[in-house]
């Protein structure tokens, strides 16, 4: 309602022109209404700079400054992931395919662990699915701030949504109030994380070798899941179902083809589910 | 590797569903109302999925000669960065941390025998 109001006053004078790119995307988002709606216009934008009229350099660059600290911890994850891939025997593209295409250290892990245990296809994709479902709450919670941006937007944010990224994001969508700000900022944490992630996985993959087994270095995956897993303890639900499931992945560790993690991460689930519908009798 | 082919299904197939995931209600379902009990269980899948990669990683021995120095390094190693994550909330200072405390502790329990 409000876009087409704006659409059928009269276009100021001669703005600036920053008000006359908003009429312009305005005019946009009336294009469906009959034709008597539509006044003369000046010709639509171009799609690029309709994005480029909402980006806001100054939150891409706080995106990109809040998430090198958290960088620091990712680093020896995506040297991880690109050792595991190197392991696998995969070539330099492989594993660049791998971290590129799953962009997920969690499933990249997994799925690593899975193909060199010789597991079969479908119980791979489907352990590494359950793992990525927490990517789907991420999206549940992140879809209404996200919601005025076009789908250009979204497709691409989409495709950096990552645990660390949703972190520091969703505070700032909370705090600014503004879509395209937070999508900015979003945008900057993500590009980010993506580079880093691309070149730590391909420098894992080269220095594979290099890198001493004293080191120890595959614990930094349990550490930075363990980072991840204490903040979502949040209540007694969250608890339990962290607890069912670590003590099922114990007890179910003798099932073949890993079965256990996906097994005990649903048991978990339902735990948190039980617990939850107790406390509310 | 048993098949290149096999490695290349595996990536696209996870990728493409981790990207419907992502991409699941910021666009596919959009307009959809979530079924209320989905939502409820996708609560759970942090706490769940989490601590089935973390336990077994922290507890169970390797296969084969397990190095039971390395072993106790672990578990301790993870208390202490479980304790930091509790406080400080910060994956860079929780991995830091039980790096930190797994060379500490290996090298005080080799010492010590």
């Amino acid at each position: 309602m409000r876009a087409r109001l704006a659409a059928i006053r009269p276009p100021a004078v001669e703005g600036p022109p920053a008000g006359r790119a908003i009429i312009a995307v305005r005019f946009r988002e009336v294009a469906h209404l009959p034709e008597p709606f539509l006044p003369a216009r000046p010709p639509l934008p171009p799609a690029c700079l309709h994005v480029r009229n909402h980006f806001s350099r100054p939150d891409f660059l706080a995106g990109i400054r809040d998430m090198s600290p958290p960088l620091i911890g990712l680093l020896p994850f995506g040297l991880v992931c690109g050792v595991a891939a190197q392991a696998l025997g995969a070539s330099a593209w492989g594993a660049l395919g791998m971290s590129a295409i799953i962009f997920s250290g969690a499933a990249q892990i997994v799925a690593a662990q899975l193909l060199a245990a010789h597991a079969p296809i479908p119980v791979v994709v489907l352990t590494c699915f359950v793992v990525g479902l927490r990517l789907m709450m991420y999206s549940a919670a992140m879809a209404p701030h996200l919601k005025p941006l076009p789908a250009r937007w979204r497709h691409v944010l989409a495709y950096v949504l990552t645990d660390q990224a949703f972190a520091a994001s969703i505070r700032r969508f909370r705090d600014s109030g503004d879509a395209y700000k937070g999508a900015s900022y979003f945008l900057g944490t993500g590009v980010l994380l993506w580079t880093t992630w691309q070149a730590s996985n391909l420098a894992g993959y080269w220095l594979g070798n290099v890198l001493p087994a004293a080191w120890s270095l595959d614990f930094v995956v349990p550490l930075c899941f363990l980072g991840l897993l204490v903040p979502a303890l949040e209540d007694r639900p969250t608890r339990a179902a962290a607890l069912a499931s670590g003590v099922a992945v114990i007890v179910l560790d003798p099932l073949p083809m890993r079965l256990s993690l996906v097994c005990a991460g649903l048991i978990g689930i339902a735990t948190g589910l039980i617990v939850e519908a107790r406390g509310k009798r | 590797m048993s098949g290149t082919l096999t490695f290349w299904v595996v990536v696209v197939a996870v990728g493409a569903l981790n990207y419907l995931s992502r991409l699941s209600f910021i666009a596919l379902f959009a307009r959809v109302e979530m079924p209320s009990l989905f939502a409820r269980a996708l609560r759970y899948v942090p706490a769940a999925m989490l601590a089935a990669i973390v336990v077994p990683a922290v507890a169970l021995r390797g296969i084969g000669s397990a190095d039971p120095v390395l072993e106790n390094a672990k578990l301790a190693a993870a208390l202490v960065a479980a304790f930091v994550a509790w406080r400080t909330r910060s994956t860079s200072a929780t991995i830091l941390s039980g790096m930190a405390v797994l060379s500490l502790a290996q090298w005080l329990l080799r010492a010590a025998a």
